[in-house]
């Protein structure tokens, strides 16, 4: 038996399958076993290109935006999976439904009576300035009363492994089409290990997604039509929305194949217009409606607003959720979860500092090598400095966009986020930093996906596991019951 | 269908099936070329001249090229330039850009297919055009887009996606056959009792040969060569598939199967243009057409093609939101 592991660093973070160097814990404890009838290093390396290609030929990609070229890259998939043994799923799940119960009863504040800031929990002042706030929809009905349907929480562990939430995403969170295709590829790969784990399904997911979507149509339509409204081929998420709509079977449009008459929303067909009832969005608010946001874009529809403000049709993500993913915003997460449902959040916030607040500012100008900035409004892992790992001339410059406007910054400790083993490319296994999407829809009931997008660091060292920024991604398996006492483990023969 | 994907799919089928007969037409001027060395080089601007007028982009060529044509300057100009929108390698590329728009729509086969054709073309140059032989690039250019028809056509459910699919193909032959048709007009005779000549019949033969119509046509009619039968065989042979005729009847059919399901577009321009061409090609007295002017029937007939175009973009894909039919 050949032990891949032998010269594993173990490191001084969380690991998220040794708990000591050589000491797996129990729930990676069959994998370990497994690997250790693997021949060797050279043939875990042949399921990984057997992995690669099988992106490749299903063409799994996303389009790079730097490059002119529009290169279509596959997002790098790691073999070895994050495992979340079911008592510590469970302790997610309720923490994640009081999240997502707290957002929603937030934006329906936010966007109704504003109780929360007329009680001074939170400033004002904060919301108004907030990019993704829209005070036109102040006092406006919406579907259900849900005014938030789709987040997608980043979520990291400490070096004690404690698990706690990094920023929501409420706009048009992505990922989830690597999530559902990497379990494909990983039953391909390891089809008995999958098995023996009693790893739960990802693959409702779709079917979920589409009940939410109907849910939401509007009350009069016996059979609604829903649409996956897309910014075009050459998004860099394409694959996904293409991906979602083949598996939902809804018809994916583009703002062109859209019409609002009389303040109805009508796909472009080739006999004629049809009614389109509900609209999952992949688009940002600023591009949905020219005639009332961002006036030069191309990608939306003239009249959706109108259409959508008179209950005509159903968005999802409803406008105006981006208001509670600004990451000042975020700070006030915990707050809100006291004053809304009068309970400590199950699961905590990063500490944060308001480069807003002027005692906190001081603090983040004198600490900035230790720090990370992120800008409120940016997601993907841009805009922000690592300190740490940023040099002197970087962190200056971040110090006058930080002194120049003080309301567009936060920042947060460096976590030293767990670590999981990852194969790496000139073939052995090293630990990665990785974190953790989960995915929550807000329906007739909240429903989480039982797994996510665990996404992974690959430069060594790296803290940073964005797509766009050198990360790759990792299949996550929640399992069903904790194997505490795995069996002995029967000789596999790894069917490609 | 929605109508962007419509027109997608539509156009896709019009440049690649430009894209093939523009192989054909270059592929039969290098082998007639061959045979009229004795009498011209191949380097006789005349000898090339005649492809030039055909494509209908003769201003375009003048003014890249300038004034004299050789050989490698056509070649370049209709195979390789990405500057003349009607160049091989420009319609692949469109086809192939339209194909990836509509991705979600096509089987992994189709998209990979046309896919991998293109990367292949987008390397190709004048250079690997004479390395090859134009005989031998040419046939794989052309075995390469029938095989993207074979897999599409194996593959793609008969709906509104493969319907405009082949409407956009066949109104695209309908044309292009009667460009090739055209080329005869271009195609200068020393002299008017050169008719009939050794040279006459050649240049016919090469027309006939464009089309992959040769053999056919010794099959169908038996007859001698001659500007009568081989007009009446081009435009309007009720079997043989790049006839005009038959193009044209095989889109109205294609339209007949898009309007099927939509009562209130049965009988709208589209229709009534097509049915009015196929009609008249059905009725044509070749003899006479030949004596008012082949040339001037020829175009006239592409003018109908545009019109028929336009109506199917009036009709599925521009129309007017304010007066369009809402579904139930």
């Amino acid at each position: 038996m050949s032990d891949l592991f032998a010269n594993y660093e173990h490191g001084k973070f969380y690991d998220e399958m040794f708990a000591a160097p050589g000491k797996a814990r129990p729930h990676y404890r069959r994998l370990y076993e497994r690997f250790g009838l693997l021949e060797n290093m050279a043939e875990l390396m042949d399921r990984q290109r057997t992995a690669d290609q099988t992106f490749i030929d299903r063409g799994v990609t996303f389009t790079v935006y730097s490059d002119n070229a529009g290169t279509e890259k596959i997002f790098p998939f790691d073999l070895v999976p994050r495992i979340i043994p079911s008592h510590e799923w469970a302790h997610l799940e309720k923490g994640l439904v009081q999240r997502m119960t707290a957002l929603n009863l937030f934006l329906a504040d936010i966007y109704g009576p504003q109780r929360i800031l007329k009680e001074g929990i939170m400033p004002r002042e904060m919301i108004e300035s907030s990019k993704n706030f829209r005070p036109e929809l102040v006092g406006c009905k919406i579907a259900k009363d849900l005014y938030v349907h789709i987040n997608g929480s980043d979520m990291i562990r400490d070096g004690d492994g404690l698990y706690s939430v990094l920023e929501d995403n409420l706009r048009t969170p992505s990922g989830v089409s690597y999530v559902l295709e990497n379990r494909q590829v990983m039953k391909r790969v390891f089809p008995n290990m999958l098995r023996d784990y009693r790893v739960r399904p990802v693959e409702n997911y779709t079917n979920d997604l589409l009940n939410l979507l109907l849910y939401l149509a509007p009350a009069h339509v016996p059979e609604p039509t829903v649409v996956l409204l897309t910014p075009g081929v050459y998004n860099s998420a394409y694959f996904e929305h293409s991906f979602l709509a083949r598996q939902m079977g809804i018809e994916i449009v583009e703002g062109s194949d859209l019409v609002v008459e009389n303040d109805k929303v009508y796909m472009r067909r080739t006999d004629g217009l049809a009614p389109v009832h509900v609209i999952y969005r992949r688009i940002d608010d600023d591009f949905l409606d020219p005639t009332v946001f961002n006036p030069k874009s191309l990608l939306g529809v003239p009249g959706l607003f109108n259409a959508y403000k008179k209950g005509n049709v159903a968005l999802c993500n409803p406008i105006g959720t981006g208001v509670a993913d600004d990451k000042a915003v975020y700070y006030y997460v915990p707050k809100m979860i006291k004053f809304y449902l009068g309970e400590d959040p199950i699961l905590p916030n990063i500490e944060t500092f308001l480069s807003g607040n002027e005692s906190e500012l001081s603090y983040i100008l004198a600490n900035l090598p230790k720090l990370v900035v992120k800008s409120v409004n940016e997601a993907g892992g841009y805009g922000m400095l690592v300190g740490p790992h940023s040099t002197q001339v970087q962190i200056e410059e971040f110090r006058a966009k930080i002194i120049a406007n003080p309301r567009n910054f936060i920042a947060q400790p460096t976590i030293a986020l767990s670590r999981c083993p990852t194969v790496i490319e000139g073939g052995s296994i090293e630990g990665r930093h990785i974190d953790f999407r989960p995915y929550i829809l807000n329906g007739e009931t909240i429903k989480i996906m039982p797994g996510g997008l665990t996404r992974v660091a690959l430069r060594k060292g790296s803290l940073v596991v964005n797509s766009s920024q050198g990360g790759g991604s990792k299949d996550t398996w929640v399992l069903n019951d904790d194997v505490t006492h795995p069996p002995v483990p029967v000789p596999e023969k790894i069917i490609v | 269908m929605l109508s962007r994907v419509a027109n997608l799919v539509y156009w896709m089928a019009r440049q690649l099936e430009r894209a093939e007969n523009t192989a054909r037409i270059v592929d039969v001027n290098a082998q007639l070329v061959l045979d009229l060395q004795s009498r011209q080089a191949a380097d006789d601007p005349k000898s090339w001249e005649p492809l030039v007028y055909v494509t209908g982009d003769e201003e375009k060529f003048f003014e890249l090229y300038g004034e004299t044509v050789t050989e490698r300057a056509v070649i370049e100009f209709m195979l390789f330039d990405k500057r003349n929108p009607s160049s091989l390698i420009s319609c692949v590329s469109l086809a192939r850009e339209n194909a990836r728009c509509i991705r979600d729509q096509l089987s992994a086969e189709v998209w990979e297919t046309l896919n991998t054709f293109f990367l292949k073309l987008k390397s190709d140059d004048f250079s690997r055009y004479a390395q090859l032989g134009s005989a031998e690039y040419l046939s794989r250019v052309k075995t390469q887009i029938q095989l993207f028809y074979g897999v599409a056509e194996s593959m793609i459910p008969r709906t509104g996606l493969w319907w405009f699919f082949q409407l956009g193909r066949h109104l695209e032959r309908a044309d292009n056959t009667s460009r090739i048709l055209d080329v005869k007009y271009y195609m200068l005779l020393p002299d008017l009792y050169a008719v009939g000549s050794a040279l006459d019949m050649v240049q016919w033969a090469s027309v006939l040969r464009s089309c992959s119509a040769f053999e056919a046509f010794r099959r169908s009619r038996r007859g001698q060569l001659n500007l009568e039968r081989v007009v009446d065989y081009l435009l309007r042979d009720d079997v043989f598939p790049r006839s005009i005729l038959y193009s044209v009847t095989e889109a109205e059919q294609a339209l007949g199967q898009i309007t099927a399901d939509a009562v209130h577009l049965e009988d709208t321009a589209p229709a009534r243009l097509i049915r009015e061409l196929r009609a008249e090609l059905e009725m044509i007295d070749v003899p006479a057409v030949i004596a008012d002017g082949l040339h001037e029937f020829l175009d006239e007939v592409q003018v109908k093609l545009f019109d028929i175009h336009n109506a199917i973009q009036a009709t599925f894909v521009e129309y007017d939101t304010a007066d369009a039919k809402v579904q139930a």
